[in-house]
């Protein structure tokens, strides 16, 4: 009898515990989607009881998975926007609130979740996903239900051209590899030729195909060039594939796993110039290379640090709730409720429809920490870049906005 | 292609591969010698590299210190496994216990998310790594410090499995349960420890790959306890040495394949070449397929 209370008692505390488990996988996103009193409306606005009403968003984002770090950094810099938001007012008189769905960068995840937030009424627009592969599975859903799909990081050229609901704050490489050829491979560092390793993912295949091709017509040769797969732990047989080509630059297109790549590189023996394009300048980097990340290019369209006068709030914001600096991904995903309430500013006092948001957006505009938004025809947007270098474990703004 | 460079993708894979062997070893103990089937593998070797992770950041760079503390910590959680996934299940049929595992896994995984956050923790500089040269060849210090792990460690279970009370207690339970426990045998107790030594080999695996990935991050292990099972499964999944054969032998088939194509069919080249082996040699490199319960 013991033993059986004894038995039960433990179910109860292991199925207790799995159950918190999961809802704590799910309650970080939930936590600011429900609770219209906690998501950061000041004394003020609440005393006044100026707020007419709500306006739903959805976040469509890997929460969990192997891009968690970024899906995260959506749900922290989207909840930041809205409580700035809420505190300052709302939009047009009406409070925002954001549910946070996880997709798990899961195509066929992301588009049952964005299938859902469509047939529900509330939600007035999503933002998400992360991945273009999630962006472009969700877009034929955004088209048939007509709600704005806004992406902070879809970077695929074909994504925005899939319907007229489609949007993103990401610049793509189609349009940025040119600049890369000419302004940092052969004006900035004037290379002849180079190797290059890249993921074996959407973005990473085109990006490759975008950036070659630039660096071909430049006149820069490619001695090398190896794919791996996204959950590829060790390169060591890659690097020793390239080092053998004899380059002593090599342009890495990856996000997640540069700093791996830094170190395994540096513990080779080999001492390439080590170049890349994709992840932000984020002090993740630094973290994670140590010493080994002295030396490297990074091509990128922000920096935010907590030394930046511009980006100090929000980097002090995201780093209380993450506990880690913010990525440029996260500043585009803070970037897309600012455009959300740009738009929805524009609309005024006329009727707030789904329709009615997509026809704003297509010509709202927002000078926020990473400088001027505004869509062009195709949904999608131009970014100037920064050419970045560490040295002695610091990030160092090496050509700003506009080089050439 | 140089004769260097097929020699360094040669090297290249006999390190991988005994990171492999050393995921292995646990495995192989588990399933071989224990008889549990076991999916958690993976994410003990990931617990194994946070705490030494923890313990390098508050006490310093002590390798022995962070190994002792993951032994520790992943015999504990070997505990916990156990009386979880297995204790209340030696009568039930085996994939129940299987399944067990499966959850217990993503439970492990996404805590492990949640407590310790999604970015990658830096184990940076934990050993002097030097770079070794022997003619052609080149070898760090932390990948021979991984090949004599991989050996004393094998050594040492050998002659534990062999030469013990604890060993030939493991092997009766594995064989048969009921007749172990006729002959005297503590079967629960015997069959933790056996979980627990497997378990404490993936904390010290997970010390060691932290240590030569410079990272600790919560999913370090799913990779991992696929090619742990594979090297384990091509040594019958009865024996220890020959399961680190198999993850060494898995991680040279994976990269002299890399060499010659692209990093992008590494998966492709350790199944083709496991399902090749099982198909001349359904056994494995063992004699006969053993560690299930009668």
């Amino acid at each position: 009898m013991k033993r059986k209370t004894w038995r039960k008692s433990l179910a109860l505390v292991m199925s207790t515990t799995m159950i918190l488990a999961l809802a704590g996988c799910g309650s970080e996103g939930s936590d600011n989607s429900s609770q219209p009193s906690d998501s950061g409306t000041t004394d003020s606005a609440e005393a006044d009881g100026d707020f007419k009403g709500t306006i739903k968003f959805g976040l469509v984002a890997p929460i969990t998975g192997a891009h968690a770090e970024y899906g995260q950094g959506f749900d922290a810099a989207t909840q930041i926007a809205a409580e700035e938001i809420n505190a300052a007012g709302g939009i047009n008189g009406y409070r925002i609130e954001i549910e946070v769905q996880d997709s798990a960068a899961d195509a066929k995840t992301s588009s049952d979740i964005f299938t859902r937030f469509a047939e529900d009424d509330e939600i007035m627009a999503v933002i998400g996903d992360f991945t273009s592969s999630c962006c472009m599975a969700d877009a034929p859903i955004a088209d048939e239900y007509g709600l704005v799909l806004l992406s902070p990081t879809a970077s695929d050229p074909s994504y925005t051209g899939m319907s007229d609901y489609c949007f993103t704050v990401m610049y793509n490489q189609r349009d940025a590899a040119p600049w890369y050829a000419s302004a940092v491979y052969d004006h900035y560092l004037g290379i002849d030729n180079y190797v290059c390793m890249y993921l074996n993912t959407d973005w990473g295949n085109s990006t490759y195909s975008y950036v070659s091709a630039a660096l071909e017509e430049q006149g820069i040769e490619c001695l090398a060039s190896e794919a791996y797969a996204e959950n590829e732990t060790d390169f060591s047989s890659v690097i020793s594939k390239l080092s053998a080509a004899g380059s002593d630059t090599i342009i890495i297109l990856d996000q997640g796993n540069l700093p791996t790549i830094i170190n395994q590189i540096k513990n080779s023996g080999w001492d390439p110039l080590v170049t890349s394009i994709g992840p932000g300048a984020s002090d993740q980097i630094l973290e994670q290379c140590g010493d080994n990340a002295n030396g490297l290019i990074l091509v990128t369209p922000s920096y935010i640090t907590a030394n930046n006068d511009e980006t100090a709030e929000f980097c002090n914001k995201f780093y209380a709730i993450n506990g880690c600096a913010p990525t440029d991904h996260a500043v585009c995903a803070y970037n897309c409720v600012y455009m959300l309430k740009a738009a929805i500013e524009n609309i005024g006092d006329g009727e707030l429809t789904r329709s009615a948001i997509r026809d704003a957006l297509a010509t709202a505009t927002y000078d926020g920490m990473t400088g001027h938004i505004e869509f062009n025809d195709e949904g999608g947007v131009t970014r100037e870049q920064l050419i970045m270098s560490v040295e002695n474990g610091a990030w160092v703004i090496e050509e700003n906005y506009g080089y050439e | 292609m140089t004769s260097q460079y097929i020699i360094n993708q040669l090297v290249n894979g006999l390190c991988q591969g005994f990171i492999y062997a050393l995921v292995a070893l646990g495995v192989a103990v588990i399933i071989g010698i224990v008889g549990f089937a076991t999916f958690t593998q993976g994410e003990v070797v990931m617990i194994g590299a946070y705490t030494s992770f923890y313990v390098f950041t508050s006490a310093g760079n002590h390798l022995v210190l962070g190994l002792l503390a993951s032994f520790a910590t992943t015999w504990i959680l070997g505990m916990l496994i156990y009386k979880v996934c297995y204790e209340h299940f030696l009568d039930a049929p085996e994939h129940i216990s299987l399944l067990c595992t499966i959850g217990f896994s993503m439970l492990l995984k996404n805590l492990a998310t949640i407590v310790f956050g999604v970015e990658k923790k830096p184990m940076l500089d934990i050993i002097n790594n030097k770079i070794y040269h022997f003619g052609p060849i080149q070898v760090t210090k932390v990948q021979l410090v991984i090949m004599a792990t991989v050996l004393i460690v094998c050594l040492i279970l050998v002659l534990v499995f062999t030469k013990t009370n604890l060993g030939i207690r493991l092997k009766a339970v594995s064989q048969n349960r009921e007749a172990a426990a006729l002959v005297g045998i503590n079967v629960k107790t015997t069959a933790m420890v056996g979980n627990c030594i497997g378990c404490a080999m993936a904390g010290i695996a997970g010390t060691l790959i932290g240590i030569y990935y410079q990272s600790a991050y919560a999913t370090m292990g799913s990779t991992l306890s696929m090619k742990a099972f594979t090297s384990a499964t091509l040594g019958g999944l009865t024996d220890v040495p020959l399961s680190a054969l198999g993850g060494v032998l898995i991680g040279i088939m994976e990269n002299l394949g890399i060499a010659f194509t692209s990093a992008s069919y590494r998966d492709i080249f350790s199944f083709g070449f496991l399902i090749i082996m099982l198909l001349f040699k359904p056994n494995g490199f063992a004699k006969k397929r053993g560690g299930s319960r009668a």
